[in-house]
């Protein structure tokens, strides 16, 4: 299926440059020239590579916030070098174009002042004067300590965007330079105190205040990480610097700022994802599940690197792990189960089937003569059989033999298996849900049992942990048990799903087994050859866990399994 | 001086002062945030002579965040809602620059009385009029003007008028023959007008309807 599963961890950065142009990072580094950049920034997307990786198990990475800020500045670097332009106007553009650096090259190269336009970097009355993006910090001395990027004072200062300015702007300190009309009001507050005026490359100049005020409202309020020029109808966008320094003291407000950034690179970048836990800071980088194609074919599960418990899936946002079923199964299993369940349930046990026409009938009342309001059939609600052979007696149902009747429920069981086998599935998806949640309560009761016998006999704490250590195996694998049956309900029958029922049978015998021996009673005496127990359990376990992952994981890849409906992403 | 206090101020000084352009800003009760605003409808258009006065909020962030508006004085107006006034403009939304001052917005209003956009509208029904009949639409919208606007022949200061059972009709921009024509069958006139409406049996959709559907309408 898709090749972007195949490539080691050596050869990752170079893989795809071919066929996928579209690609993230890693494309874009290999074709360019510049290596240095690029090697810096492969380093954080690498991969440690693992000696052993399961098929099931997926590469990919975590990165702490720090980590994917350098990478951005990475991105930025690289842009800046190539089109030698400030790093304040590339991390414009490369906004402007959700840091897609190939459409963002390709365009720039086709026609640089265009862009520059339309990323607000420079007002379109000047787009004659093309590669003009940079130049801002050409003035950075004359603008007294002031770096790069774009902060203008009310000394009528040259747009940084044109490299042909006017004498009287290149030495903005010149006798030349325009006098300030006098006294300059801001036409916004209307203050003629202020003394102190920005404008951006427009000029269009209003007082410190005032931006301030602005940029935060839209920085707090809207969340923008791309911030206009306070003038109507004027496209330019403040850079980095400006904002900086606009907001002044307004710290809080400017690490806001720059985590809009940041959150705005991640979400453009298909192979970084947030993980979704509450106030958790890091990302997850994962190039092979960035095209949805691959979701076809593997399970990309995983976790970031501030805990081991902050596991999600990266393809979808339904579960945190629903291995060994892919995301497209998993969420229309899911669908089904809360459209259906407690109808189908409640259809099951209140209803049957007119043995005539097969419409559902619920029996509201009354004696055991049913006539089918659709139909007019007339039959006993007990053996399904027609009424007629019970005569004229009021109920005397003891005809249970009666081949009739028994013609009657074979139609009705036909008309309810597939009723029955969704129930099949359901039911033992809901129970290993439960029965995980369970064994967890359990685990807390032994644990306080653990620590009672810590003391008063001679075992010492890492003796008791093998508990702990079978417990969270037992939930581990009733998640994947669970995830079989939804996987089972709509593999097309066949050897492949036998097999696949072989393993998900092996699979539960044995955490049934686990769990069996986890609420077996504890005491001294026994301890030793129940923790011998438990802990042979636990490796076996394990290992079949693994086997049921990695052979689906496998089916996955080789394209083995069909489906009984229609699957997204499959023919 | 809070800042957004002295520019509210500095605005309604301004339009006072401010004779040519016949824009006028009153306070409602004693806050300055909360105003009305008002303008004569431009000419050359059905809005001609109507005096339309507009509900002003101006929020805490204000200039930073648009200023609320909406229409006071109803309006026939695709891009106004008939029934509440809301206002569908550009600039009181995400094209709102903090350098638009509420003299400025209100005479993009009355500009927007000039041109509407039935591409991009408020009210669904009274663009669909527009598209259908500009001649029957500019017909209904002079009336409105007429009635709610006090514009000229208006009979908005005549209090009860016996022409009501002919007002219902005209506001809602019908014909009369059409409105008499489903009264007769024998369903109730508002109803019809109602029905009428939001079929929008104007002009040449009138072929479009047959009866049968505007009866099923009708029946329902």
């Amino acid at each position: 299926m898709s090749s972007d599963y195949e490539y080691s961890d050596d050869d990752i950065d170079y893989s795809d440059e071919d066929d996928e142009m579209m690609d993230t990072q890693e494309d874009g580094s290999a074709s360019s020239d510049d290596d240095m950049d690029m090697d810096a920034f492969n380093e954080d997307f690498k991969v440690p590579s693992k000696a052993m990786r399961k098929t099931y198990e997926i590469e990919y990475d975590t990165l702490t916030q720090t980590a994917v800020e350098k990478a951005m500045a990475a991105d930025i670097e690289h842009i800046s070098g190539i089109f030698g332009v400030d790093a304040s106007v590339a991390s414009l553009l490369l906004r402007y174009l959700s840091w897609n650096k190939e459409r963002l090259i390709e365009k720039y190269m086709d026609n640089a002042s265009a862009v520059s336009i339309s990323a607000g970097i420079s007002p379109p009355s000047r787009s004659s004067v093309s590669s003009s993006a940079a130049p801002i910090r050409s003035h950075s001395s004359s603008t007294g300590g002031r770096s790069s990027g774009g902060l203008r004072r009310p000394t009528r200062q040259t747009p940084g965007k044109s490299r042909s300015p006017t004498p009287a702007s290149v030495y903005p300190d010149a006798p030349s330079a325009a006098p300030k009309p006098e006294p300059f009001v801001c036409p916004i507050c209307f203050d003629d105190s202020q003394t102190s005026f920005l404008s951006l490359s427009c000029d269009h100049q209003f007082c410190a205040g005032c931006w301030g005020a602005y940029l935060t409202s839209k920085i707090r309020e809207e969340g923008e990480h791309s911030i206009r020029c306070m003038a109507e109808g004027c496209a330019i966008v403040a850079p980095d610097p400006f904002v900086r320094s606009a907001l002044a003291d307004d710290i809080p407000t400017w690490e806001r700022f720059q985590e809009l950034v940041v959150r705005h690179f991640v979400a453009s970048n298909p192979s970084l994802k947030y993980c979704p836990y509450p106030s958790c800071t890091h990302t997850v980088s994962c190039p092979v599940a960035a095209h949805k194609s691959a979701l076809t074919t593997i399970v990309p599960i995983v976790s970031c690197g501030a805990s081991g418990t902050h596991k999600f899936c990266f393809g979808c946002p339904i579960e945190a792990d629903h291995r060994p079923v892919i995301c497209s199964v998993a969420k229309m299993w899911l669908k089904k189960c809360r459209d259906d369940s407690e109808t189908a349930n409640w259809i099951k046990s209140n209803t049957k089937e007119c043995s005539q026409c097969q419409s559902t009938i619920e029996k509201n009342g009354g004696c055991n003569h049913m006539t089918c309001k659709k139909c007019k059939h007339e039959f006993c609600w007990v053996c399904m059989g027609p009424w007629s052979e019970h005569g004229t007696a009021w109920y005397s149902c003891n005809r249970y033999d009666e081949k009739t009747g028994v013609d009657a429920r074979d139609a009705q069981s036909k008309s309810r298996a597939s009723l029955e086998r969704y129930l099949h599935y359901y039911n033992r998806w809901a129970n290993h849900e439960q029965s995980a949640k369970l064994s967890i309560e359990l685990y807390s009761k032994t644990e306080k049992k653990m620590e009672e016998m810590q003391v008063t006999s001679d075992l010492t704490w890492i003796e008791v942990q093998f508990m702990k250590k079978a417990v969270d195996e037992v939930e581990k694998c009733r998640t994947t048990l669970k995830w079989t049956y939804a996987m089972a309900y709509y593999l097309e029958k066949g050897n492949e799903k036998e097999l696949f029922e072989d393993n998900q049978r092996d699979l539960e015998r044995a955490v049934e087994d686990l769990s069996e021996l986890l609420e077996s009673q504890i005491d001294t005496e026994i301890i030793s050859t129940l923790r011998q127990k438990v802990t042979d359990k636990t490796v076996y376990v394990q290992k079949r866990n693994e086997i049921m992952l990695e052979d689906t994981a496998k089916g996955f890849l080789d394209g083995r399994w069909s489906w009984n409906v229609s699957v997204e992403g499959f023919d | 001086m809070d800042a957004r206090l002295r520019r509210v101020n500095k605005e309604i000084t301004d339009c006072k002062n401010d004779k040519s352009s016949n824009i006028k800003i009153d306070l409602i009760d004693e806050s300055p945030f909360h105003l009305k605003g008002s303008f004569p409808g431009p000419q050359d258009t059905p809005y001609e002579g109507g005096h339309f006065e507009v509900d002003i909020v101006i929020p805490e962030s204000y200039p930073f965040q648009p200023v609320k508006m909406k229409f006071i004085t109803k309006v026939y107006h695709p891009n106004v809602s008939s029934a509440s006034g809301a206002i569908c403009l550009d600039i009181l939304k995400d094209a709102w620059s903090p350098v638009l001052t509420l003299k400025s917005t209100l005479i993009s209003l009355q500009s927007l009385l000039c041109s509407p956009e039935p591409n991009d509208p408020q009210d669904a029904e009274v663009a669909k009029h527009f598209t259908t009949s500009k001649r029957s639409f500019e017909e209904t919208a002079r009336y409105w003007t007429q009635i709610y606007a006090g514009g000229p022949g208006g009979i908005a200061k005549s209090g009860k008028s016996p022409e009501a059972v002919r007002d219902d009709v005209a506001i809602a921009g019908l014909e009369k023959a059409h409105v008499d024509q489903f009264e007769a069958i024998g369903f109730e006139r508002g109803k019809v007008i109602d029905v009428l409406r939001r079929l929008n049996y104007r002009g040449a959709n009138v072929a479009n309807i047959s009866e049968d559907r505007v009866v099923e309408e009708l029946l329902k």
